[in-house]
C-alpha cells in the first residue's frame, strides 16, 4: 500500500512515530490476513461441530454463533489482539498530533483567512447522546471533544488514523468512498447536475471534496456534530484549494430550508447514530431535498450468514460502533419508505471494491452498501 | 568537539507539553480471557513488540546513516526518510517479525487445520509406542 498522501494539515510523524505507524499497520495486516481467517476455521473445525453434536444443528443466527464463538480460544486471541491494535493505533496517532497541536490550529486558523469555502460553528448545538455515551470506534474524545481553543485534534487523528485503520483502503487522501459515491452517482443519473449538493455527518470533509471535485459548479455543503473535526475539515479543504461549506449541524435536524438541495448524501455516518437518529436523517434528507432530488447513503458491510454477521459485529462490540448491530438487520429501504419517499423510488445497492486479504478486518466478503431514494 | 558533543548526547529535556489530549476511550473495554491479568499482558506484549519495532526501525536509520559515512546527529535519525525500495525492504520485515511473534496463535490455527495432525498428544505416544 501506498504511504499517506500528506496536506499541509496533516501531523507530521517524527521517525520513531512514522515506526510506531508502521507497526500498527503491519500488526493489523497480520491480523487481518493471516489471524482472523482462523476464526472462520476454528469455527467449522471445532465450534460450529461441538454446537450441532449438543444441539442436532448448526446455530440458527449470529447470536448463537456469539454465544460460543466467544468461549473459543483462537477466536479470544484475535479478538483481544484486534481491540489492542485498534488503541495502539489511535494512540500512536494521538503522540504526533499532540506535539504539533498548536502549530496546527495556527496553520487552521491562517487557511482560513481567505478561503473559498465556508465555516460556520454552533456552539450552542447540543452533542447527541449516540456520540457522549461511548467515544465511536475508540477513538479518545470522539469527534466531539475538544481539548483546546480553536481544537482541530479529533479531525487530524481521524484522517491519520482512518487510514491507518483499513490499511491504506480508502486511497491516498482517505477519498475512495467519496469516489465510489460520485462514480455511483454520475452512472446511476447520468446527465444530471447538481447545483447543491450536502453531505451528512461529513467529519473531516473527506468524501466531501469529492463532491465538489466532481461537480465543480455546484455549491457543496458538509455538515457534523463534532466542532473540532469541522475546523480540521475546513482549513483540510482551504490546504487541498477546494471550494466546500461546512457547518456544525445535526444531520437529523437541519437549518436549511424545504427543498433545498438536488443531492444529499453521507459516507459510513448511519451506523454510528441511533434508533430514532436514523429515522430522523432520513426524513430530515427528503425534506431538505428539492422534488426529483437524489439521496445517496453509503453504508458498511454487515455480512449476509450468521457467522459474517458475527464477525463483522465484532466492531459492536469491540470498538464502540454499537448502533452497527442495530444495522446488521434492519430494512435500510423500508426505513426509506417509512421516511417518505415513494414505493419504487428507493433501491437498496451494493458495491464490492477490490480490496487485499491485509484490508478485510473480519470477513472476505466485503460490499458497500449503497441506499438510494429519489423525491 | 568532543566534549561540546558529550553535552549534547545527555539526555534530552522534555518539554512540557501545552496541551494534553487524552488516551483512553470512553466506553467500557469486553474481557477476553478468563483471568483479566491475560488480557493486562497481552496488552503489554503487543505494545512491547511495537517498542521494538521502532528501535529497530530507528537501528536501521542510524546504521544506514552510518553506511553513508555521515556525523552522526539525532537530528539526522529524525528527519531521516526511508526510501520507496527501503520502505519496501522495511515492510517485509515487519512482516517476518510479526509471523515469529505471533507463531503461537498460527501454531493453534495448523493444529487445527493441518492435515495429518495428531488429534492429541495421546495419538504421538501411541505412534512412537509401536
Amino acid at each position: 500500500m501506498g504511504r499517506f498522501t500528506p496536506h499541509s494539515m496533516v501531523p507530521q510523524p517524527s521517525h520513531d512515530e512514522a515506526a510506531m505507524q508502521d507497526f500498527v499497520k503491519s500488526l493489523r495486516a497480520h491480523l487481518a490476513s493471516k489471524v482472523m481467517p482462523g476464526a472462520y476455521a476454528a469455527y467449522h473445525a471445532r465450534v460450529e461441530p461441538a454446537f450441532r453434536a449438543q444441539h442436532g444443528r448448526a446455530p440458527k443466527d449470529q447470536h448463537e454463533v456469539r454465544k460460543v464463538m466467544e468461549a473459543d480460544p483462537y477466536y479470544q486471541f484475535w479478538s483481544a489482539m484486534q481491540r489492542r491494535s485498534q488503541e495502539m493505533m489511535w494512540d500512536t496517532v494521538i503522540d504526533s498530533t499532540e506535539r504539533q497541536l498548536p502549530g496546527l490550529v495556527d496553520r487552521a486558523r491562517k487557511l482560513g483567512r481567505k478561503p473559498k469555502g465556508s465555516l460556520r460553528m454552533n456552539p450552542k448545538l447540543p452533542i447527541p447522546r449516540y456520540h457522549t455515551a461511548a467515544d465511536i470506534h475508540l477513538q479518545p474524545g470522539g469527534y466531539h471533544g475538544e481539548f483546546t481553543e480553536d481544537d482541530v485534534a479529533a479531525g487530524a487523528i481521524y484522517d491519520v488514523g482512518v487510514h491507518l485503520y483499513l490499511n491504506g483502503a480508502l486511497g491516498p487522501e482517505n477519498n475512495a468512498m467519496g469516489l465510489l459515491l460520485t462514480g455511483y452517482f454520475r452512472e446511476r443519473f447520468a446527465g444530471r447536475t447538481p447545483s447543491a449538493i450536502l453531505d451528512m455527518g461529513c467529519a473531516i470533509g473527506n468524501s466531501t471534496l469529492e463532491w465538489a471535485r466532481a461537480f465543480p459548479k455546484a455549491k457543496v455543503h458538509g455538515i457534523d456534530v463534532g466542532a473540532p473535526v469541522l475546523r480540521y475539515a475546513h482549513a483540510r479543504a482551504e490546504a487541498l484549494r477546494t471550494a466546500a461549506h461546512f457547518s456544525q449541524q445535526n444531520a437529523e435536524c437541519t437549518d436549511f430550508a424545504d427543498g433545498s438541495f438536488d443531492l444529499v448524501v453521507s459516507h459510513i455516518v448511519l451506523h454510528e447514530t441511533s434508533r430514532s437518529a436514523l429515522t430522523n436523517i432520513l426524513r430530515e434528507s427528503r425534506r431538505i431535498l428539492k422534488p426529483g432530488g437524489v439521496m445517496l447513503h453509503l453504508e458498511i458491510p454487515r455480512g449476509s450468514a450468521p457467522l459474517e454477521k458475527f464477525m463483522y459485529n465484532w466492531e459492536t462490540y469491540n470498538n464502540n460502533e454499537t448502533f452497527a448491530g442495530f444495522m446488521t438487520d434492519i430494512d435500510l429501504a423500508g426505513e426509506a419508505r417509512k421516511a417518505g419517499f415513494a414505493e419504487g423510488k428507493v433501491t437498496l445497492d451494493t458495491y464490492a471494491p477490490r480490496m487485499t486479504s491485509e484490508q478485510k478486518n473480519y470477513s472476505d466478503e466485503f460490499a458497500w452498501k449503497i441506499l438510494v431514494a429519489e423525491k | 568537539m568532543a566534549k561540546a558533543r558529550k553535552k549534547k548526547t545527555g539526555a534530552r529535556p522534555v518539554a512540557a507539553l501545552p496541551v494534553r489530549l487524552p488516551r483512553v476511550a470512553k466506553g467500557r473495554k469486553p474481557q477476553y480471557f478468563a483471568d483479566p491479568a491475560v488480557d493486562k499482558l497481552l496488552s503489554i506484549t503487543l505494545t512491547l513488540a511495537g517498542e521494538l519495532a521502532v528501535t529497530r526501525d530507528r537501528l536501521d536509520a542510524v546504521e544506514r546513516l552510518l553506511g553513508q559515512r555521515r556525523i552522526l546527529t539525532p537530528e539526522d535519525v529524525d528527519s531521516f526518510e526511508p526510501s520507496a525500495a527501503v520502505a519496501k525492504q522495511r515492510d517485509a520485515r515487519r512482516a517476518a517479525y510479526l509471523d515469529r511473534i505471533l507463531r503461537v496463535v498460527q501454531t493453534e490455527l495448523e493444529e487445527m487445520t493441518g492435515a495429518d495432525m495428531p488429534k492429541s498428544n495421546d495419538d504421538v505416544i501411541a505412534a512412537v509406542s509401536e
